[in-house]
């Protein structure tokens, strides 16, 4: 089966742009190829003339801190996550998330931008950056802008992006400051072969007592065609303080507001909404722990 | 020599070992020939339906497209292992009544050969299909009714074969009886997921037999199969096996061999295929999902008096290996132990379901799972210990199996699972019999840890009166000295790593250095039949043959006969079939025995189970390669894992939901215990070579059951159905009232 006929490896983004828009169509970005290359021998999407490989581009493969923000290119693999130690301080869902997307081989080729760009309602790494408020650097229909995150998705595996013309450059994420924390778990086999049947990020800030919870943000994904921010769940824990009674409240707008579907082959409705309870119960707690004492030891990450 | 052997019972490193981590070893999807073609096959769309008519105009008019095949190009158009009851491809025009009918979607309707795979593929939807729906019936139960859609005449109520044992006397044995317990138990089904998906070449060869190059379990069961479908003598097809990329039973069924004859043979062309691992997962069978309904009934001093069972088996669409699968499980589900009174009957039975048939244990896995449930609830309901009660209710040398008969001699359940447990560290044997220590503390507080126990027998060789036999030549050749000696042997090198024990077997009968013995393996054209790698036999089939032609060979070396030449044809003693009222017989001439212990840990909140550690212990006889059977243990105790706990193969109405292994989840590296302890037993089977028995399917049987005892330690609960995939685990914990913390 012929996957593409001809294969480019630009060095700068103008060349890539340049090289889109020549195809007129007819070309498709890849980065780690490990959603596009399977899209494509299934048959969901036909070979298209030209791959237009993004990784050899530096601005996509630079980690920079910029003051209190990190600018993560979007070709970074997964793997580079995981081991950077930064990330794993300052944005610690994030390393859990990437570290537990397939196996070693998958994570050493998958970025998270391909992650990103794929748009399913509960692509691990997009999980988190959706809870950690990232903001995308994009061109779209040849104008380059930043945008946050959310918008960027329009519905499962379609996304503001046309992967024919448009690239998805960098992501920027604020690092936790003090009295913020954040954590990433998902329920699956511990090496997942595909999605998750359910994954959860949390980012939380405390008040300056450190008691209260100050601010929220929280993806459970998936429970809707897009990845979403669970804003009922957010709010019955916004200014409580994180305790038991807190968790219960949470669990109980998750029951309320949450209504996840039930897939063929992965998870009946009922399963995933008791794994929603589970979830918050384990992520909530481990995520204001974090805040409260500034020290965060990623957990799950890859072959432990 | 005899008592100190040179080559057996060595672990000598594989001979496939470096050409196939090295990536040189061919396997039949890489091999290629001058001209070829390539070939893609329209599956059946429907799951019951008449074939009213196939236009394929549009598809041969496609360019690069030599032909398409349909029903009316097959001479003899039928085929099956025991029943020829399947159609090579449904369709209208090939004289074979009710070949026009698709009954699955596993049912093959054309052929598209071209100049490309891509061209074939092209061409395939092309191929117009006018298609008649009939009722379909997908349910196990519902296809057993009266009125029930019929997929096969002669077979009512679907029914394909039924097996009774009427053993002592039931309701005597119910009066016995102090502690009743029942279970109505359900297996899954499973996909043999093997490395390397169907994939094969027809060709012409130099003397103008129509070959296969192919991958299988028995070169001239195909070789008969290819040939009664061609409507040609069997001198006239060839099948060789190249490097065979694993098979677990998936693989005793046609799939690509006699479509790739009838093409080469037809266009005088190579004609290739290889499967996607879609089209792998919905064209070949799979393990047969059982329901089983048991009731057992024991003495308070803990002696089985009575055990009833039923069990339903889901053939599918065609018989394949059905009657043998079910006869296997018929003998299992009383358990290894002296029944005095039972009472079973057993059913396959066809529906609209893609078939079932041969996978790795045959049966056993499914009746182990229910046997030893019964056995862990008597113990539990006795409050007994469950090795203990085993062991007053095993099978021994004097003792009388269900089926009426005694097993044969040198019987050693009772040994092999004395050492299981003591090997496990988790039991001990005290003045008053077995103790188990508890289990160790779990590794979270949303986590409990229990330890289970499961013993069983499995037959090996072919059963009930099959024919069985396996030739070997052995070829010394030299003059003064021995200088190379050449072992003809077709048994399939599945993977197992039987090619490697062939040459040691042979070195050994013969006396001389390994380095000196050749092994001319699986081709039609260059071995007599081995009978098939399956029921764990083809150590004791091919060893007894191998052993027998060397000795013959070595006489004629000594009386100067150069080059000293000898085959031999190993014939076991023989068995006999099920009395179709009482189920007497003497269904087997050898088996292996196992115990296996399970250490499990449960996330309550999740339902995700963690096998901790598996202690396997089995009886081998004689390991005549201790690696290649710590392989073996490993290897299947990771397959049963699968089975036990995440397979999960959805079929709905008749159709695979999941036919990738991105959905169909197997274990990988993270997802098998943490540590496989295998425990080798070598006490000697008389029939063995050199005192070997089979061993390679046992350890898969009795791992479902362990585990399933595990949880019950763990939880109190009783698991009667798997696999057990968290979110059944999570349901029934929940309604047992153990909750979220
Ligand atoms: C075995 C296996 C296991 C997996 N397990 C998981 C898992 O556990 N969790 C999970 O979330 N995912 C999983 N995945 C999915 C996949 O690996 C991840 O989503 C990965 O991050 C995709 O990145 P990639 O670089 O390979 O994307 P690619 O396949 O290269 O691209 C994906 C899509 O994004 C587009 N694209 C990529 N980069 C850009 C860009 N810079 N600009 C514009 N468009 C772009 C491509 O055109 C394509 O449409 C798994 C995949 C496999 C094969």
């Amino acid at each position: 089966m012929t996957l593409w006929t001809h294969y480019h490896t630009p060095s700068s983004l103008a060349e890539a742009h340049a090289l889109l828009q020549s195809y007129a169509g007819r070309a498709r970005v890849i980065a780690g190829g490990t959603d596009l290359l399977l899209d494509i021998r299934h048959g969901h999407l036909t070979p298209p003339e030209a791959l237009i490989d993004i990784t050899k581009i530096p601005e996509m493969c630079s980690l920079i801190q910029e003051g209190d923000d990190l600018v993560i290119g979007a070709g970074v693999t997964h793997t580079r996550i995981v081991t950077d130690a930064l990330i794993a301080a300052r944005a610690t869902c994030l390393v859990e998330s990437c570290g537990v997307v397939g196996g070693p081989q998958v994570r050493n080729v998958g970025t998270l931008g391909g992650n990103v760009a794929h748009a399913l309602p509960a692509g691990d790494g997009t999980t988190s950056l959706v809870a950690l408020d990232a903001w995308a650097d994009v061109i779209v229909r040849d104008e380059r802008r930043w945008l946050p995150i959310r918008e960027l998705f329009l519905g499962p595996g379609q996304s503001l992006l046309d992967p024919t013309r448009d690239l998805l450059v960098r992501f920027r994420i604020p690092l936790a400051q003090e009295r913020e924390g954040s954590a990433f778990k998902r329920i699956m086999r511990p090496q997942g072969v595909a999605l998750p049947i359910l994954g959860c990020a949390a980012w939380v800030r405390l008040d300056s007592s450190g008691e209260r919870c100050e601010d929220i943000r929280l993806c459970i994904g998936p429970v809707d065609r897009v990845p979403v921010r669970a804003e009922q769940v957010e709010a019955a824990v916004r200014g409580q303080p994180i305790d038991p009674a807190t968790v219960d409240a949470a669990v109980a707008a998750g029951r309320t507001s949450l209504s996840p579907r039930t897939s063929k082959y992965r998870a009946t409705a009922s399963y995933r909404q008791e794994m929603i309870d589970v979830l918050l119960r384990r992520v909530l707690p481990l995520a204001a722990e974090r805040a409260r004492t500034g020290q965060a030891v990623p957990e799950g990450v890859g072959m432990e | 020599m005899e008592d100190r052997p040179a080559w057996i019972g060595r672990s000598l490193h594989r001979v496939d070992a470096v050409g196939k981590v090295t990536g040189k070893t061919p396997f039949p999807g890489d091999i290629d020939l001058e001209g070829q073609l390539w070939m893609k096959i329209r599956f059946s769309d429907r799951v019951h339906a008449r074939i009213k008519s196939i236009d394929t105009s549009r598809a041969e008019a496609y360019p690069g497209v030599i032909r398409v095949f349909t029903a009316r190009d097959v001479p003899v158009n039928e085929y099956g292992l025991g029943i020829p009851d399947q159609p090579v491809l449904c369709g209208p025009g090939s004289g074979k009544e009710g070949a026009d009918i698709v009954r699955c979607i596993a049912d093959q309707v054309a052929l598209v050969v071209a100049e490309t795979e891509e061209a074939a593929a092209a061409a395939l939807p092309l191929i117009e299909i006018e298609y008649e729906d009939l009722p379909a019936v997908c349910d196990v139960l519902a296809a057993m009714q009266d009125g029930a859609p019929q997929l096969h005449a002669g077979y009512p109520n679907n029914i394909l074969c039924h097996y009774q044992i009427r053993h002592g006397d039931i309701e005597a044995g119910w009066r016995q009886a102090e502690v009743v317990v029942e279970g109505e138990y359900r297996t899954g089904y499973q996909e043999h997921a093997y490395l390397q998906p169907e994939a094969g070449l027809g060709f012409i060869d130099e003397e103008g037999r129509v070959a296969v190059i192919v991958a299988g379990q028995w070169v001239h069961k195909d070789r008969e199969q290819v040939a009664h479908a061609l409507g040609l003598p069997e001198e006239q097809i060839r099948i060789i096996y190249p490097a065979i990329g694993g098979a677990f039973g998936g693989r005793e069924d046609m799939s690509v061999q006699i479509v790739l004859a009838l093409a080469a043979w037809k266009l005088q062309r190579p004609v290739k295929i290889i499967w996607s691992r879609e089209e792998s997962i919905i064209g070949h069978h799979k393990r047969h999902p059982t329901i089983i309904r048991a009731k057992w009934g024991a003495t308070r001093d803990g002696r089985v008096v009575a055990a009833e069972a039923t069990i339903i088996g889901d053939s599918g669409a065609y018989a394949y290996t059905t009657p043998k699968v079910m006869g296997n499980a018929h003998l299992m589900v009383c358990g290894p132990y002296a029944i005095p009174n039972a009472k079973v009957d057993t059913y396959g039975v066809y529906t609209n379901n893609i078939p079932s048939g041969a996978f790795r244990g045959f049966g056993g896995p499914q009746a182990c799972f229910a046997a030893e449930g019964q056995m862990n609830k008597l113990a539990d309901a006795l409050g007994m210990d469950p090795v203990e009660l085993r062991l007053r209710n095993v099978l021994r040398d004097d003792s009388i199996t269900v089926v009426g008969t005694p097993l044969p001699p040198n019987v050693t359940l009772d040994k092999v699972l004395a050492e299981g447990a003591a090997q496990s560290g988790y039991w001990n044997q005290g003045a008053d019999g077995w103790r188990r220590a508890p289990a160790p503390p779990p590794s979270g507080p949303n986590r409990r840890r229990g330890i289970g126990v499961a013993i069983g027998f499995k037959n090996v060789g072919f059963s009930f009166g099959a024919p069985e036999q396996n030739w070997a030549t052995v070829e010394i050749h030299g003059n003064a000295e021995i200088e190379r000696v050449v072992v003809r042997q077709a048994g399939a090198d599945v993977g197992q790593g039987a090619h490697t024990v062939f040459r040691q077997m042979a070195a050994e009968g013969v006396g001389v250095p390994i380095e000196l013995v050749e092994l001319v393996g699986h081709d039609t054209a260059a071995t007599g039949n081995s009978g098939s790698s399956s029921a764990s036999r083809m150590t004791f089939m091919a060893g007894n043959a191998i052993k027998g032609a060397a000795e013959l060979a070595l006489q004629k070396w000594r009386e100067e006969e150069r080059p000293a030449i000898a085959t031999y044809q190993y014939v076991p003693p023989k068995t006999t079939p099920y009395d179709r009222e009482t189920g007497r017989s003497n269904p087997n001439f050898a088996y292996g025995y196992m115990a296996q212990i399970a250490d499990v840990e449960v996330d309550v909140e999740t339902g995700h189970i963690t096998v901790m550690r598996v202690i396997s212990a089995h009886d081998v006889g004689k390991a005549i390669n201790p690696q290649l059977i710590v392989g073996q243990v490993e290897g299947a105790v990771v397959q049963a894992v699968g089975y036990a706990v995440m397979e999960n193969l959805i079929s709905q109405d008749g159709r695979i939901l999941n036919p990738y292994l991105s959905t169909y989840l197997i274990p990988t590296v993270l997802d098998i215990p943490h540590e496989v302890k295998p425990v080798i037993l070598e006490y000697a089977d008389p029939r063995g070579p050199w005192g070997a028995r089979g061993m390679a399917e046992m350890p898969f049987i009795t791992l479902a059951p362990a585990v399933a005892a595990a949880l019950h330690d763990a939880t109190g609960i009783w698991f009667d159905q798997i696999p057990l995939t968290p979110e059944r685990v999570v349901m029934t914990l929940r309604q047992h009232g153990i909750d979220a913390l």
